[in-house]
C-alpha cells in the first residue's frame, strides 16, 4: 500500500516542483555568493558563525540550511504533509481511496509514511545540492569557522574542521533539522485530516513557525516563559556543532519537545481521520 | 457609493473582530509587561531602547514593535483580501457588477474602504496602545536609548516632551502605513485572482515571508534594499525618535512601497475590469 501511495505521489508535478525549487535554491546561493564576492566574511545564525565561503566547499551547505531552515523547508514539509488528505478530499477522490479494503488507520499509516519519506527528501536535498555545488566551486577542502560570540577585536576564535569531521558534523546538522521539522509536518498533517483544502493545511503549517517566532521574546515582551517550549524556535542550534567545544545544551530538549509536539498533533490526527465523516 | 461600502463593512462581525483584536492586544500587552516587568528597559526596533515605566508614551513603541512584525500585516491583508473575494465567496459579486457603475468605479470604492479600515486598524492598535501606557505609566517625557550611537563612553539618551514624543509618534505611524502598502496591494490583486478570501490573505502574508526568507540569505544582500518586506524596512519607523531625526532611509523606502504598490494595484485592476465573473 505504501508502494502504490509512493508512486502515485512520485508521478504528481507539485512533488518534483517543490524538489527542484530546493535545488534550484541551493544552486542560485551558490551563483549568488561567487558572484558578490566569496572572499568576504559571512555571518550565520546569531551566534554567529563566520564564514569566508571561498575557503571550503562545506560553506555552501552550512550557509543553505541556515537560510532555508525557518522558512522554506517548513514551507516544503507543510505542502507534503497538507497535500496527504485534503489534496484527496479536494479531488473528492478520499471517498473512493477509503472504499478499498483496508482500514482508515492503515491508510493513514501509508498517507502519513510517504509524506514523511518526501519531507526527508527535501531537508535532506538543500544540504546535499549545495555541497555538490561547493565541491565543484571551491573544491574539498579543511572548514575553517570562526566563532563570532567568542571573538574580539584581538584574539579571532578560529576552528578549522577537517573534511571528515565536516561531514560528520553536516551530517548531524541535517538530521537534527530533518528532526526540526517533525512538530510541522504533525501539525500539517492534522489540518490536512481536518480540512478538505490544502491550501490551509499548508498554511497552518507555515502558520505554525510563524507564531512560534511572533511569539518571541525579541518581539513580544512578557512571553519569555514561552521560549523554551516554542515548536521551532531552537531548530538553529545546530550552528553549535561548529563551535568548539560544541555546546550541545538545548539539543536534546528541543528534540524531546519535537517528539512530544509530534506525538501529540499525529495522534490528533489519527483520532479526528477515524470518526471523520468523509463526504468528498 | 463610498458611504454604501463603508456602511457594509462597518456592519460586519470580521471587521469589529479584526479591530478589536487590535486594540485589545497592546492593552493586553500593557498589562503583561505593567504586572511583570515594568522597570525593565524594552528594545524597540534595531537600535532603540524605552525603559516602560518612565512614561506613558513607550507603550506605543513597544506595541508596533510587536505587531508590526506579524498581527499589522495580518488585518490589512484581511481587511483587502475580503474586498472582492468575499463577494465572489458569498455569490453576490455578479449582482454587485449589474448595478449601472464601470468596474473600475467599484474596484476604487472597495480599494478605498479596505484602505480606509487599514488605517483605521494601525490607528486603533497604536492609539489603544497610547491609552493604556497613558493610563498606566502616566503622561511624561519620554526618552529613548540610541544603542547605535551609545559607547562605553556616551551613553546617547534623547528625551521628548509629552508634546513632542505625541508627535514623533505620528510621524512614525506614517512610516508604519506607507510599509504595509505593498502588502495591502498584494492582497487587493490576489483578492480579484480568488473567489476565496483565506486564500488571499494567506497569499498576502506569504509576499511578506518569502521577501523576509529572501532578506535573510546570505550572497542575497544585494537584493535587500528592493524587497517589500525586509527586516531593516520594518524597524525603519524607529529613526523618527532618534536625534537628530534620521530620515535618510525615507526616500527610499517611500519610493519603494509606492512602486511595489502601483503596479500591484494595475495588475488588480487590468485583472478585474476583464475577468469573468461566475460567483
Amino acid at each position: 500500500m505504501i508502494r502504490v501511495e509512493l508512486a502515485k505521489q512520485l508521478t504528481r508535478p507539485r512533488t518534483y516542483l517543490t524538489f527542484l525549487a530546493l535545488t534550484a535554491f541551493a544552486l542560485a546561493l551558490t551563483v549568488a555568493l561567487s558572484a558578490t564576492g566569496p572572499g568576504r566574511v559571512e555571518r550565520v545564525g546569531d551566534i554567529p558563525l563566520l564564514l569566508v565561503p571561498r575557503t571550503s566547499m562545506f560553506t555552501l551547505p552550512l550557509v543553505a540550511l541556515s537560510s532555508t531552515m525557518k522558512f522554506f523547508l517548513p514551507l516544503a514539509v507543510s505542502v507534503f504533509a497538507g497535500e496527504a488528505l485534503a489534496g484527496e478530499a479536494a479531488w473528492g477522490s478520499l471517498r473512493y481511496a477509503l472504499a478499498r479494503g483496508a482500514s482508515r488507520s492503515r491508510f493513514l499509516g501509508s498517507k502519513a509514511a510517504v509524506a514523511a519519506l518526501f519531507s526527508i527528501a527535501a531537508v535532506v536535498l538543500v544540504p546535499v545540492t549545495a555541497a555538490a555545488a561547493g565541491l565543484v566551486a571551491y573544491g574539498w577542502h579543511p572548514l575553517p569557522v570562526a566563532d563570532g560570540s567568542a571573538s574580539t577585536p584581538l584574539r579571532l576564535a578560529l576552528v578549522t574542521f577537517d573534511q571528515g569531521q565536516a561531514l560528520g558534523r553536516l551530517g548531524l546538522a541535517t538530521a537534527y533539522v530533518a528532526a526540526g521539522m517533525s512538530s510541522i509536518f504533525a501539525f500539517a498533517l492534522f489540518l490536512s485530516a481536518v480540512s478538505s483544502r490544502p491550501l490551509v493545511a499548508v498554511a497552518g503549517g507555515v502558520g505554525l513557525t510563524i507564531l512560534s517566532r511572533v511569539l518571541n521574546v525579541d518581539y513580544l515582551p512578557g512571553v519569555a516563559v514561552l521560549n523554551g517550549y516554542m515548536p521551532n524556535n531552537d531548530v538553529d542550534l545546530w550552528q553549535h556543532l561548529f563551535q568548539q567545544p560544541v555546546q550541545s545544551a538545548g539539543m536534546l530538549h528541543f528534540l524531546v519537545l519535537q517528539a512530544v509536539y509530534s506525538a501529540a498533533f499525529l495522534a490528533l490526527a489519527w483520532w479526528w481521520f477515524l470518526r471523520k465523516d468523509v463526504l468528498e | 457609493m463610498i458611504s454604501v461600502e463603508l456602511l457594509k463593512q462597518i456592519s460586519r462581525r470580521s471587521v469589529w473582530a479584526t479591530l478589536a483584536v487590535m486594540a485589545l492586544v497592546p492593552a493586553l500587552l500593557t498589562a503583561v509587561i505593567g504586572i511583570t516587568r515594568p522597570a525593565l528597559a524594552e528594545r524597540v526596533g534595531n537600535w532603540g531602547s524605552v525603559v516602560t515605566d518612565s512614561s506613558g508614551f513607550t507603550m506605543p513603541l513597544i506595541a508596533l514593535n510587536a505587531m508590526l512584525l506579524f498581527l499589522l500585516p495580518l488585518a490589512v491583508a484581511i481587511f483587502a483580501a475580503q474586498a472582492v473575494a468575499d463577494e465572489a465567496a458569498w455569490g453576490s459579486l455578479r449582482y454587485l457588477l449589474i448595478r449601472p457603475i464601470s468596474r473600475s468605479r467599484l474596484l476604487a470604492v472597495k480599494a478605498a474602504v479596505a484602505a480606509a479600515l487599514s488605517v483605521g486598524a494601525v490607528a486603533t492598535a497604536s492609539l489603544s496602545a497610547l491609552a493604556a501606557g497613558l493610563l498606566a505609566f502616566g503622561w511624561r517625557p519620554l526618552t529613548v536609548l540610541d544603542l547605535r550611537h551609545t559607547t562605553a563612553f556616551h551613553l546617547a539618551v534623547v528625551t521628548f516632551p509629552p508634546g513632542a514624543a505625541a508627535g514623533r509618534l505620528g510621524l512614525a505611524l506614517v512610516y508604519v502605513m506607507a510599509l504595509v502598502a505593498s502588502t495591502f496591494a498584494f492582497a487587493l490583486l490576489l483578492s480579484t485572482l480568488t473567489a476565496r478570501p483565506f486564500s488571499a490573505v494567506a497569499g498576502a502574508m506569504g509576499l511578506g515571508l518569502v521577501s523576509r526568507a529572501l532578506d535573510n540569505v546570505p550572497g542575497l544582500h544585494a537584493l535587500g534594499p528592493w524587497l517589500p518586506v525586509t527586516d531593516a524596512g520594518t524597524a525603519l519607523w524607529t529613526s523618527a525618535f532618534f536625534q537628530p531625526v534620521d530620515l535618510s532611509g525615507l526616500p527610499h523606502a517611500a519610493l519603494l512601497q509606492a512602486l511595489y504598490t502601483a503596479v500591484f494595484l494595475c495588475a488588480a485592476w487590468l485583472r478585474f475590469a476583464r475577468m469573468d465573473v461566475l460567483d
